[in-house]
């Protein structure tokens, strides 16, 4: 190589390091390993606020979505409300369920919380903070991917995106029933 | 309203801010006026544009205007008046929108100070900053609008991290971006030098200030950081090589690689080439850090939201490298030395070795830094590397430049002879070598530490050398000694500013080293009217109080400190904010010029009846503060207006 | 002049390679999970162990500052023992993520518990702070 080619290494000097930061984009960090995938989703039944009941056992054989969340959880709570409410119109009619369960909170402002936000997918309170401790959540918000059998594939910690709940979901639909 | 007029202010700027760049760069090819004037107005229409931002959005933090995501996520009807105003730069968007305000704010002084006398340079410099600028306006509507609404609208704020309730992390901020964005100002003239091809020291000479100026503020900005993090978080450090601490670390020592590398350049007409290099690579280290603690991809104590923005940060910092880079190769052929070194024994080699060595340091830091992310690459596990690595590798380069920093200002240029040798390290060598053996006979067994505390003393010691020879000089011509030495350090405030940073560093050395070598430290579970001991000193469990403050709950102990008389009182306390997971630690501390008694409290018996503390006695802490005061005064005389020339 | 500060170069990058070498290879903390630390646990290397706290598993002893507990991932489990107290996230049930060294006899011992804050992420509350005014009461009872 010419000794005025050579220049040109100073701008190429700075390509791996720009290409090891930008690898890091590749990690999700909200994807966290729970030791509950791959295990039966822990059972629970409780009272929506409309005084229907929830129970997971009755949702075998479909996609569950089980998204933890708390009116005073502001602002992740309140920037997935409307992703929550979104999927769940989506993929209601493809065998797919979404499931609020409001933790640590009053019932009037959780009730204030789903209509501010017009939710219209199953919404309880765990009034005994059984069910947050099953799951074993740190907080709110957390989401859990339950397959067709029943097992939980995986857990997201913070707020929801439209191409979470996608990813996630499409991937357990493409699963063969039962 | 408000919101809409604020993201309207910020699309407006960035339209300014892109028009009046690409009219500087064309003014500057067609030499045509009406167009650096229409830059120059774009220009003062973003700062109005930008201060009117921040103006609206400090009325939103005022009024609880919880219709912004921004002040609902960093506000909340208990926080006081005060940290709703600081709550402004508490977070992410809000301090871009600082960021941006203080580039505005430099690029209209560049405007008043620079457009006459540096013609050369002035039309690409404005299209550098205001390029610079347009990149925070685009992240400030796009990828952090700081105005966004937030629908529906909740009742109360979530509030403010209580760590940031302090003074300390409202003007570390400021002051850590003043530093930042600073240093944009000597990165556009390096530009400007390369686009024009006047690689030779107009460009320095012109910066020279600057680049003091943004020092200054970096340094500060630091040193309140340690203190915030010494005071507030209550483990008892003061630096813990976060990634959050080494991302402004880096681009201080390349800063002060910098401002030494300047001094060849204007002496001998070297190291042109590193100079650029120096500067791209500090500017693009300020934009490293941001990427670093805002992108989340790189874990640590201080997390911060991730998203959009790390990859808006990324793009940039390779737009900044590639071109900057980029230019030094095209314009290679005007960068080659004029001088050569000729002798290792010289002033220049010792300011080249400073620089490598800082430059080490850097390259070390970064190392760590991104070292989870490099063993990840590699071989797929993920490794992290701590403190421990940090020290282990960077006090030995740290002490190197603690010697040199005694060698490089006395040494003679070109060739140091034995007789300049001899006249102006003999004495201080030989100080130096009995306070090694004076620390080894009072008890000093680290040879870490004795070494670092001699090498302080020799420094010290040059120092002394070199200003009592000046002031012999003076008094020789029938000065008074006083007036002597006010006015070496008023005529020649350069070099003797640089002196009194370097005397500032020396204390913080040995601060670093006390604090490192004797600090000692118990943990124990009191029961009322109990006490533990310590480095002679006694605490008493007196009581246990809690209270309901404005936005939080606290439980307070007292405890009574002691060494044979009794020296005060101490009530550490923990904060419950009830938006928060986890209770704050509140420490108290009795500072000391010698030792700080510092008692964090644990955990404790609901009835009050015993609480778990930890006791600290660290010592020559407070050395660091001095000399951090003493550091910042030596570089704000340095930063005066030279008077030589006049005198 | 020339080849003496080439030589002065490459001696001080390589002694940079090593001192960086010898700092890597002495303070790498390697992140696993219960699973990972049973299946290749080496004594005294330095580890970063992450997992949830088995409920039942935890011991806390004010007065000699023991902290004794299990962290388990679903399918290991370890035992951990720490000197000092317990930070403010930690509890049964809840994830932690602690820095020690494997001990030969068969526990971890670790240095340090870390608790991580996040901005955004956040932990259930007592959102009525019944429970602290309640605190303030039982204190001020046992004040006077």
């Amino acid at each position: 190589m010419s000794r005025r080619a050579w220049r040109w290494l100073i701008p190429a000097s700075a390509l791996p390091v720009l290409a090891l930061l930008a690898y890091g984009f590749r990690v999700n960090p909200r994807e966290i390993p729970s030791p509950l995938v791959g295990r039966p989703a822990p059972s629970f039944t409780l009272t929506a606020f409309d005084g229907a009941p929830v129970t997971l056992e009755a949702q075998r054989g479909r996609v569950v979505v089980v998204n933890f969340w708390a009116s005073w959880c502001y602002p992740a709570c309140y920037d997935e409300a409307p992703v929550l409410e979104r999927s769940w119109r989506a993929y209601r009619d493809r065998g797919v369920v979404v499931i609020g369960v409001d933790i640590q909170d009053t019932t009037e402002a959780a009730k204030n919380f789903v209509r501010d936000f017009g939710l219209t997918f199953p919404n309880a309170r765990d009034p005994s903070g059984k069910v947050s401790v099953d799951y074993g959540t740190y907080g709110v918000p957390e989401t859990f991917f339950i397959d067709r059998r029943g097992r939980i594939r995986a857990k997201h910690v913070g707020a929801l995106t439209d191409g979470v709940v996608r990813v996630h979901v499409d991937a357990l639909l493409a699963e063969p029933a039962g | 309203m408000i919101p809409e007029l604020g993201y309207g202010a910020a699309i407006v700027a960035l339209a300014l801010a892109l028009w009046g760049a690409v009219t500087a760069a064309l003014g500057a090819r067609t030499g045509r006026p009406a167009l650096l004037l229409s830059a120059q107005h774009a220009a003062v229409g973003v700062f109005v544009l930008v201060t009117a931002c921040f103006a609206l959005l400090t009325y939103a933090f005022l009024t609880f205007d919880f219709s912004v995501r921004y002040v609902a996520t960093n506000t909340n009807l208990g926080t006081p008046f005060y940290y709703r105003i600081t709550g402004v730069w508490g977070a992410l968007e809000g301090s871009i929108i600082l960021w941006a305000w203080m580039l505005a704010l430099y690029t209209v002084i560049v405007i008043l100070r620079h457009r006459v006398s540096a013609r050369a340079f002035y039309p690409w410099v404005l299209t550098v900053m205001l390029g610079v600028l347009a990149f925070f306006l685009l992240v400030m509507t796009v990828a952090a609008p700081p105005f966004a609404r937030s629908s529906p609208v909740p009742a109360d704020g979530r509030g403010l991290n209580p760590l940031l309730e302090d003074t300390g992390m409202i003007t570390h901020p400021v002051a850590l971006y003043l530093g930042f964005t600073g240093l944009t100002v000597p990165f556009a003239f390096a530009l400007a030098a390369l686009i024009t091809g006047r690689v030779g020291d107009a460009w320095i000479t012109l910066t020279r200030r600057w680049t003091i100026v943004a020092w200054y503020f970096l340094s500060l900005g630091l040193l309140i950081g340690g203190w915030w993090s010494y005071h507030v978080l209550g483990w008892g450090g003061y630096w813990a090589w976060d990634p959050v601490e080494n991302a402004a670390f880096m681009p201080w020592l390349t800063a002060t690689a910098f401002l030494h590398s300047v001094m060849i350049q204007e002496r001998r007409r070297m190291l042109k080439l590193w100079n650029l290099s120096l500067v791209i690579l500090t500017f693009g280290l300020t934009l490293f850090g941001t990427f670093l603690t805002r992108s989340g991809v790189i874990a640590s104590v201080h997390a911060f939201t991730q998203g959009a923005i790390g990859a808006f940060f990324l793009s940039f910092l390779a737009l900044v490298l590639l071109t900057g880079l980029g230019l030094l190769a095209w314009r290679w052929d005007a960068l080659h030395a004029q001088g050569a070194l000729d002798s290792i024994v010289s002033r220049e080699s010792a300011f080249l070795l400073n620089n490598v060595l800082l430059v080490a340091v850097t390259f070390t830091v970064f190392f760590g830094t991104v070292f989870p992310l490099l063993s990840e690459v590699a071989r797929g596990v993920k490794v992290s590397v701590g403190a421990p690595f940090f020290n282990q590798v960077n006090v030995p380069l740290f002490l190197a430049l603690i010697f040199l920093m005694g060698v490089g200002p006395l040494i003679a240029w070109r060739r140091a002879s034995l007789d300049n040798l001899r006249r102006n390290f003999l004495a201080p060598v030989l100080v130096g070598v009995v306070a090694a053996a004076g620390f080894f006979a009072l008890g000093v067994r680290s040879a870490i530490a004795v070494l670092t505390l001699a090498l302080t003393v020799f420094v010290a010691a040059t120092i002394a050398v070199d200003f009592a020879r000046a002031t012999r000089a003076r008094l020789r011509v029938g000065e008074r000694l006083f007036p002597a030495m006010r006015g070496l350090l008023l005529r020649h405030n350069r070099r003797y500013g640089g002196f009194v940073v370097h005397l500032g560093i020396l204390i913080i050395a040995v601060g670093v080293t006390g604090s490192q070598a004797w600090s000692v430290q118990t943990e124990t579970t009191l029961r009322r009217g109990e006490s533990a001991e310590l480095a002679g000193y006694r605490v008493r469990f007196e009581d246990l109080t809690a209270s309901e403050e404005s936005n939080h709950f606290k439980v307070a102990g007292a405890f009574t400190v002691s060494n044979g008389r009794v020296l005060g009182v101490l009530r550490p306390a923990k904060k419950f904010y009830p938006q928060e997971q986890s209770p704050i630690a509140y420490v108290d501390y009795r500072l000391g010029l010698n030792e700080d008694i510092y008692l964090v409290l644990g955990d404790f018996a609901r009835d009050g009846s015993q609480a778990t503390v930890k006791l600290l006695v660290n010592r020559l802490v407070s050395w660091i503060w001095i000399g951090g005061l003493v550091l910042t005064l030596g570089a704000l005389l340095a930063i005066l207006p030279e008077r030589r020339k006049g005198a | 002049m020339r080849p003496k500060f080439i030589v002065g170069g490459i001696v001080i990058a390589a002694a940079l390679a090593y001192m960086i070498y010898a700092g890597v290879t002495q303070s790498a903390v390697y992140f696993v999970t219960p699973a990972e630390l049973r299946a290749s646990a080496v004594a005294g290397k330095a580890y970063r162990l992450g997992g949830l706290v088995v409920p039942g598993s935890l011991t806390w002893e004010p007065r000699t500052l023991d902290l004794r507990f299990t962290l388990g991932d679903g399918t290991a489990t370890v035992a951990v023992h720490h000197k000092g107290t317990p930070p403010d996230l930690f509890g049964e049930g809840r994830g932690a993520v602690v820095e020690g060294t494997w001990s030969a006899d068969g526990y971890f011992r670790a240095g340090l518990i870390l608790a991580k804050h996040s901005e955004e992420y956040k932990a259930p509350h007592d959102a009525s702070a019944a429970g602290y005014r309640e605190l303030i009461r039982t204190l001020q009872g046992a004040g006077r």
